[in-house]
């Protein structure tokens, strides 16, 4: 067995494009794990090898996050590439999960970019340390010293350069190393040839004023470097282990940077990854005992304990049905058994897998702080696997909700049975995608995080199940909600022959503070009016009613349910008789409780020159945005502003044809928002159409 | 209180009166004063307080980060929501929010052209219907007289009123006992209404050095609070 402490499991993870395939790919060549570089968008139109998805291959961009096990100087490290379009995010959280260090990569022009927020806090959520990489420093304009301040002002990264460059933009030709105090160059035809020289008389006073700022930051951390300041006997161990001990506690972020694509100042990244990075002891995980209350259960990397693993990710690719798991307690061997605690199903392991790139390599067993995958174990994202019948489960990770649905239809017979077969799939693939059949229109509505998401999952039904589709509009997750308290008193009753259908319920329904939580039920009865067995009755009856709210259908949200007071009758009450009169209660109150439409509002970040400014205002302006800022660095620009989803369609082709194809942009999700007056009124009378028209039918 | 009882009651209103009615579109209002002495603060409150009469206005800031600029937004909003008890401060927020766009050059030399060519393209194509444009941290060079007579045009072209809050290049220029820099001192010819900040005792006191074309040396029965950053009418007591 390897030794655990030369293991390494890192995620690079940032702004969409920054270049963190170009990397892995790089990583991959270095470490021999391939034998050339082929290029995102490359002329050979091979396609990077971690995007091994066609639909990756064709438009250049990451979809899945991809893991594969490299090499480095006697290191097992795992490497996951991530996506950094929005969209994908789960596969950016789920990563993350699992991970315990990362590389954020930054462009040396863009600097720190709205998705490199976004990733920023998602690696603080799962309190992941990390090292920066700031990439494309052959580009004009490149600036790692202020990407670096960047770092500093924008993301609050406690960040220190590690190395200073040697020329930039096309004059970029290597790095100087802070900690050895040698230039470092990159010869060969791919940068494999490493050439160490004294650093260049010009960058002398530069490289010792950034030494001494790197000292000043690291010696925090470490009070033998700080002994060894005073008396002027620093050593790069001490550096070292003292630039470990930041990054390990989160509080400093090392700055790496280099040119991926010119192939430059990658190997002293990787050198990064091993000396500052974590290893999977110096990480600590933790599951909850379900049989303990969830209890939290500190697990220890000892391969000698009962195994606990997590499947973080499914994949039904070019080798079938493959499950990545992340090991992190005992052994994994071929032929064990597993328990998942989740649908409490035993399972054999039958085939246990290491992933390289672009191949897989059999394996008998595994040790804990390993990722590794399983072949065809029925599963879904997220759940626990133990050994015996521990009832542990692995702390959850955050699901975004999907805020995008379309409805699909099957083309004909034969691809309705592949379509449902997909949909099951890719359900259990991605937590973020969701499928069900309306029960008014009897449509199938795919739902996801935007545009481009759903656009791939129908492609893929195409490709990979033979399902062909029709879709419809995309149409945006409303949700109703309402805007004041309104009292209720409702009595449901109902004779027909025999026994009858007795119940009364009276209390109110007001908004909820905060959107922590989108419905609280609170019983104030009292004396039993209402017997106790039928308060959940009650209970039901609301959230039954919350499911579709009358104005357009769309889950109503924010409710506070409160009932005071009510009436039974000792035969004709049941649960069925008092969940309905709570669902006419409900619906009683709702109307004068002024309900609204909310819509999802989209943080939107554009950049592009200055000179299309203009354009890129009126582009927001139309689309019932709000510029929240504009910001001008010469001749660029970034405009951030909030818009909502629902205008959002069509976005990238009108602002592509108004900046002739020179601006950008990304967006998430932010909040809801009412939508206005004369829009909730169009909304509204759609669905009543809409309504007539299936209850024609 | 609710917000139509809060705006009346604002001590901006004693702050109007003091320059007749306020400053007037087409008008350029400068508030200046020492390094760190609270021009900003100030000039946020003033824009906060127009936000909350649902004026629209446009903060330009050359700082780095437009974060500070909005956290200063936040900050003046939570103290006065807090200290006047705001009913319904969240919406009221949400709404105030709508009527703000903020305007950030990162590059310390950006032309007045270049500025006021993007604040165009907010108004005209952006269809932000500007009623003041707030320019915090406004540099002082040499041809700031000419700057300033483009602005001016431009105030007047769009119909809206401008503020700056100002600080001199260097320290080591002289002031005087109201906070006015020799350099703005100068340049006074060109401004409607010049404010000083000074720290008197235990707060700052504003001075109205020039108003509304006049020059005057008239103390404005206002202070600002050094605790909460807001400017506040003299007899009341300071946030401890
Ligand atoms: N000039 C320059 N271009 C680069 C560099 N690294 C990557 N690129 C280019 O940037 C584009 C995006 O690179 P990718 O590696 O796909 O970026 P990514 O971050 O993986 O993108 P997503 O996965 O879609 O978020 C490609 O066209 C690369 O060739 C670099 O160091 N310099
Ligand atoms: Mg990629």
């Amino acid at each position: 067995m390897s030794d655990i402490k030369n293991m390494r499991n890192i995620g690079i993870s940032a702004h969409i494009d920054s270049g963190k395939t170009t990397l892995s790919e790089r990583m991959l060549f270095y470490t021999k794990r391939i034998h050339a570089i082929h290029e995102v968008r490359g002329k050979d139109g091979v396609g990077a090898t971690m995007d091994s998805m066609e639909l990756e291959r064709e438009r250049g961009i990451t979809i899945a996050s991809a893991a594969t096990n490299v090499n480095w100087k006697g290191y097992s490290v795992n490497i996951i590439d991530t996506p950094g379009h929005v969209d994908f995010t789960i596969e950016v959280e789920r990563s993350l999960r699992v991970l315990d260090g990362a590389v954020l990569v930054l462009c040396s022009v863009g600097g720190v970019q709205s998705q490199s927020i976004t990733v920023d806090r998602q690696m603080k959520r799962y309190k992941v340390p990390r090292i920066a990489f700031i990439n494309k420093c052959d580009r004009v304009g490149a600036n790692p010293y202020r990407v670096k301040d960047q770092l500093v002002q924008k993301l609050g990264h406690n960040a220190v350069l590690m190395q200073i460059p040697i020329g930039l933009e096309d004059k970029l030709e290597g790095v100087v190393d802070l900690v050895s105090m040698k230039a470092i160059y990159f010869d060969g035809p791919s940068g494999e040839e490493l050439r160490e020289e004294a650093i260049p008389a010009h960058l002398q006073d530069e490289a010792m004023a950034k030494r001494e700022e790197l000292l000043d930051a690291v010696s925090m951390f470490s009070d033998e470097l700080m002994e060894a300041m005073l008396e002027d006997q620093v050593s790069e161990e001490l550096i070292m282990d003292a630039v470990r001990a930041g990054t390990l506690s989160q509080e400093l972020t090392p700055v790496f940077m280099g040119s991926a694509y010119k192939n430059k100042g990658i190997q002293p990244l990787m050198d990064g990854v091993i000396q500052y990075l974590p290893n999977p002891t110096q990480v600590q995980n933790i599951a909850l005992d379900l049989d303990q209350d969830e209890k939290e259960i500190v697990l220890e990397s000892d391969p000698s304990k009962p195994t606990v693993a997590l499947a973080f990710k499914l994949e039904d690719g070019q080798y079938g049905q493959l499950t990545y798991i992340r090991i992190y307690q005992g052994t994994l061997k071929k032929g064990d058994e597993l328990y998942n605690v989740r649908s409490r199903k035993r399972f054999k392991v039958g085939r246990l897998i290491k992933m390289h790139a672009d191949s897989m390599e059999d394996i008998s067993q595994a040790y804990c702080g390993d990722i590794a995958a399983l072949f065809a174990v029925d599963c879904a994202s997220g759940d626990t696997f133990t050994a015996g019948s521990m009832n542990l489960s692995m702390t959850s990770m955050y699901v975004p909700n999907p805020v995008i649905s379309l409805a699909i239809k099957a083309k004909d017979k034969n691809a309705q049975g592949n379509m449902a077969k997909a949909l099951n799939r890719f359900s259990k693939e991605d937590p973020t995608f969701r499928t069900y059949v309306d029960p008014e229109s009897s449509q199938t509505i795919i739902q996801g995080m935007g545009e481009l998401h759903l656009e791939v999952y129908v492609e893929r039904m195409k490709r990979e199940y033979r399902a062909e589709v029709e879709v419809g509009q995309p149409q945006v997750a409303y949700r109703e909600a309402i805007s004041r308290r309104a009292d209720f008193n409702y009595t449901h009753k109902k004779q027909t022959g025999g026994s009858g259908q007795y119940a009364r319920v009276a209390g109110y329904i007001e908004p909820l503070e905060s959107d922590e939580e989108n419905y609280v039920f609170e019983n104030s009865i009292k004396g039993g009016v209402i017997p106790t067995e039928y308060i959940p009755s009650c209970d039901k009856g609301f959230q039954a009613a919350l499911e579709k709210g009358t104005l357009i259908g769309f889950p109503i949200v924010g409710i506070k349910a409160s009932i005071n007071d009510g009436q039974y009758h000792p035969v004709d009450s049941s649960d069925m008789a008092f969940q309905t009169a709570a669902i006419g209660a409900f619906r009683e109150a709702y109307r004068r409780a002024d309900p609204v439409i909310m819509e999802p509002i989209m943080k939107v970040s554009v950049e592009g020159p200055t000179e299309f400014q203009g354009n890129v205002f009126a582009t927001i302006n139309q689309r019932r945005g709000m510029i929240v800022s504009a910001l001008e660095e010469g001749a660029f620009c970034i405009v951030e502003a909030e818009v909502p989803l629902s205008e959002m369609f069509g976005y990238s082709t009108n602002l592509r044809s108004l900046t002739q194809g020179k601006a950008e942009f990304t967006m998430e999700f932010l909040k809801y928002g009412k939508v206005p007056q004369s829009i909730s009124e169009e909304l509204i009378r759609a669905y009543e159409q809409k309504r007539r028209d299936e209850a024609g039918k | 209180m609710v917000k139509e009882e809060l705006i009346a009651r604002s001590p901006l209103r004693v702050f109007e009166t003091s320059i007749h009615g306020g400053l007037g579109k087409g008008n350029l209002g400068v508030l200046t004063s020492r390094k760190g002495v609270g021009k900003t603060a100030c000039l946020v409150h003033i824009a906060t307080d127009k936000l909350l009469r649902d004026h629209h206005v446009i903060h330009v800031s050359f700082s780095q980060n437009v974060d500070h600029v909005l956290s200063w937004y936040e900050d003046i909003f939570e103290e006065i929501s807090r200290i006047k008890h705001l009913e319904h401060a969240r919406d009221v927020h949400d709404e105030i929010v709508r009527n703000r766009v903020i305007m950030n050059f990162s590059q310390k030399d950006v032309a007045i052209d270049q500025i006021i060519s993007s604040l165009r393209a907010m108004i005209v194509d952006g269809g932000f219907k500007a009623d003041a444009v707030m320019f915090d941290g406004y540099r002082l060079s040499d041809d700031n007289c000419e700057d300033l007579g483009r602005i001016r045009d431009f105030a007047q072209e769009m119909d809206l009123e401008v503020w700056f809050s100002v600080s001199a290049l260097s320290e080591d220029v002289p002031y005087d006992e109201f906070g006015v820099s020799a350099p703005v001192k100068e340049l006074c010819y060109y401004i409607d209404v010049l404010i000083g900040l000074t720290f008197v005792d235990d707060h700052v006191a504003l001075t109205l050095v020039k108003d509304q074309g006049e020059e005057v040396q008239k103390h404005m029965s206002l202070k600002l609070d050094p605790k909460s950053l807001l400017i506040m009418r003299e007899d009341e007591p300071l946030q401890t």
